[in-house]
């Protein structure tokens, strides 16, 4: 018999593993459930979709294969993004909604920090505010010496297909879909998706000193905001 | 032997590698003065015509955007003037990057239309386009760039060669009618050219189908051996004859009567190339996508070429380091002809895509360098190879 089951959906810099804030909803019981994504996960051969839908595709293929849900999905950044698409369109599986800083909706007027313009080795020290971690600084690392800077640039190719070149996916105009309990949650230090993005995703909560990646950054507010929309809260 | 042209800015300032980013991309527009611009582009367009002039058998042309050093967003406005001013010159529209044209059934309508103007006497040139280019200063996604590429040149071919209009269901371009008006003069078209920074992937596509790899370079026939020796390896594995028309490649190449001489006229304009409008911000350089994973992995297993692009983008190199590199080729006559002529003859480049007009030459030191070149060093280079076919020329050209 599964536990409680939460799809958690990584941010760009591709999947390192379960965040300090998911490992304590972890601890509480929650079977964190992350898929298996071509591209996130540093994987050789990764060929990208020509499109968006097929990246829709390829990331409710990956969701599928869980066989996780209905359940909490929760997505961080682009993961944020792809999870809010996945309450729009397939409501059915996702009974609560958790959007860390998520990509999607983009103001044109500030759109952020061009992150690939970055170079490379800089580029993970704009994701937090409080220090690059551990797990980032050796994204990959289990992979050998020569293996893995391939799967950091497979995960890059990853986040910037879905990104480019402004990280609007045309989502405002369907955010008004989601129908399940959501909390939406934004570092104010966020380099990549700028903060006022949150009122254009109808508000949320704010954590000061935070930066993109937030569920790094501020574990214990961001497992609060979490547990505020989860099903047994 | 061609005359390839970048058409730069002349009057970047002394300090813009200091004050500004990059010459590319995000370039300050405030630094163009729009009279400059419409005098260097009639000025550029005479020298090309004056080199024809002066015999050479191709004039080149290339497409760059928000770039400093590079004026042409069009090339094919350019090509089109040289197309109807000049009679004998191949014009290489040295090319189009295909992936920001849509759709690219434009590119095979206008190539034809020069082509036609020219009667017969274009190249076809269909680079995939630098990141800077195409990611950046077009916002392509640098994903989808190699592959609307070679959608784009699939589609570009069958228009060009189809005798009647057809349907075309691309990932990318979707097209009920493809009816290109006009067919090229050249039947069934005219020759294509891939210039190439390095990838595995251009090197097969362009042994696989026959198409000339160009080897554009900044940094001269020395700094693209590994380059050329991988096209080269690809060309043999795909069982083709290692023939040296196969292969263009650029250099920089500044003649005087003697190597002193040419030390002391070419130096100012190579520092105002390499060390100012060369200044380019490294982030613009490597889209997450624009290379593909074979040609990371084999990237990160080259460290010879790490340390080469570590000393280039500082953009502190002296003339010294530039002459003793190669970057510019420069001497008497007979130097120049010697040292082009090893690389030639080592790397088996069969079409040298002179460059003879630099960062902020003059015209009259570019006419002078252009005249010296054709009398002096290009006849000497010319019966190299003659042994080969050439199945890669345009039809009416010299």
């Amino acid at each position: 018999m599964p536990g409680k089951q939460l799809i958690y959906l990584c941010g760009m810099a591709g999947d390192v593993g379960i965040s300090p804030a998911l490992a304590q909803l972890a601890a509480e019981g929650w079977e964190i459930v992350i898929p298996d994504v071509p591209g996130f996960n540093g994987a050789s051969g990764f060929v990208p979709p020509t499109d968006y839908l097929g990246w829709l595709t390829v990331f409710w293929d990956a969701i599928d294969a869980t066989g996780a849900g209905p359940c909490p999905i929760v997505g961080a950044s682009v993961g944020g993004m792809i999870a809010a698409e996945l309450a729009i369109f397939r409501p059915e599986l996702v009974t609560a909604l958790g959007l860390l800083a998520p990509f999607g909706i983009t103001d044109e007027s500030d759109p952020g920090l061009d992150l690939y313009s970055v170079v490379a080795p800089q580029r993970m020290s704009h994701l937090f505010a409080k220090g690059v971690p551990e797990s980032f600084e050796e994204r990959f690392a289990d992979l050998g010496d020569e293996e893995a800077p391939v799967a950091r640039y497979i995960a890059d190719i990853a986040s910037a297909a879905l990104t480019w070149p402004l990280g609007d996916r045309g989502l405002a105009k369907r955010i008004h879909r989601i129908s399940c309990p959501t909390a939406v949650v934004w570092g104010d230090l966020d380099e990549v998706r700028p903060v006022a993005l949150i009122e254009r995703w109808g508000g949320g909560t704010v954590i000061p000193g935070a930066g993109h990646l937030v569920e790094w950054d501020a574990p214990d507010d961001v497992a609060a905001a979490l547990r505020s929309v989860l099903p047994d809260a | 032997m061609l005359w390839f042209h970048f058409m730069p800015y002349p009057d970047l300032p002394e300090d813009f590698n200091t004050k500004h980013r990059s010459v590319w991309v995000d370039i300050d527009p405030a630094l163009f003065d729009s009279g400059i611009i419409a005098d260097k582009y009639h000025e550029y367009i005479d020298q090309l015509v004056y080199a024809e002039d002066c015999g050479f058998d191709g004039l080149c042309v290339n497409e760059h955007h928000s770039n400093g050093y590079g004026l042409m967003a069009s090339p094919n406005l350019i090509a089109s003037i040289l197309a109807s001013r000049t009679s004998q010159a191949a014009i290489g529209v040295i090319g189009n990057s295909v992936a920001l044209y849509n759709p690219p059934i434009r590119i095979a309508e206008e190539f034809a239309m020069i082509d036609l103007i020219s009667r017969g006497r274009l190249i076809a040139g269909f680079p995939v386009g630098t990141a800077m280019d195409t990611t950046y200063a077009y916002s392509v996604n640098p994903s989808e760039l190699r592959p609307k590429y070679y959608e784009g040149i699939d589609l570009i071919r069958r228009a060009w060669t189809a005798t009647e209009p057809f349907s075309f269901n691309g990932d990318f371009t979707k097209l009920r009618y493809v009816n290109a008006v006009p067919r090229p003069f050249q039947r069934p078209h005219p020759p294509m050219w891939i210039p190439g920074g390095g990838s595995i992937e251009t090197w097969d596509f362009c042994a696989a189908n026959d198409f000339v790899y160009g080897a554009l370079t900044y940094y001269g026939t020395n700094m693209v051996r590994e380059t050329v020796k991988g096209y080269w390896d690809r060309v043999e594995a795909h069982g083709k004859e290692i023939n040296p028309n196969r292969l263009a490649v650029t250099q920089f190449v500044g003649v005087a009567d003697t190597d002193a001489e040419a030390y002391k006229l070419y130096r100012e304009p190579a520092e105002y190339f390499f060390n100012r409008s060369l200044h380019v911000y490294p982030g613009f350089a490597d889209a997450p996508g624009y290379v593909t994973e074979a040609s990371v992995r084999a990237r990160y297993k080259s460290q010879v070429r790490a340390v080469a692009r570590s000393k280039q983008s500082k953009h502190d190199l002296t003339w010294d380091e530039m002459v003793e590199n190669r970057y510019v080729v420069i001497g008497s006559p007979d130097t120049v002809r010697e040292t082009l002529e090893d690389s030639a003859k080592e790397l088996h480049i069969g079409n040298l895509c002179a460059m003879l007009h630099f960062g902020n030459m003059s015209d009259e030191l570019t006419r002078f360098n252009t005249k010296l070149f054709a009398d002096k060093v290009a006849p000497g280079l010319r019966p190299l190879f003659s042994e080969y076919s050439n199945d890669w020329w345009p039809t009416n050209a010299r």
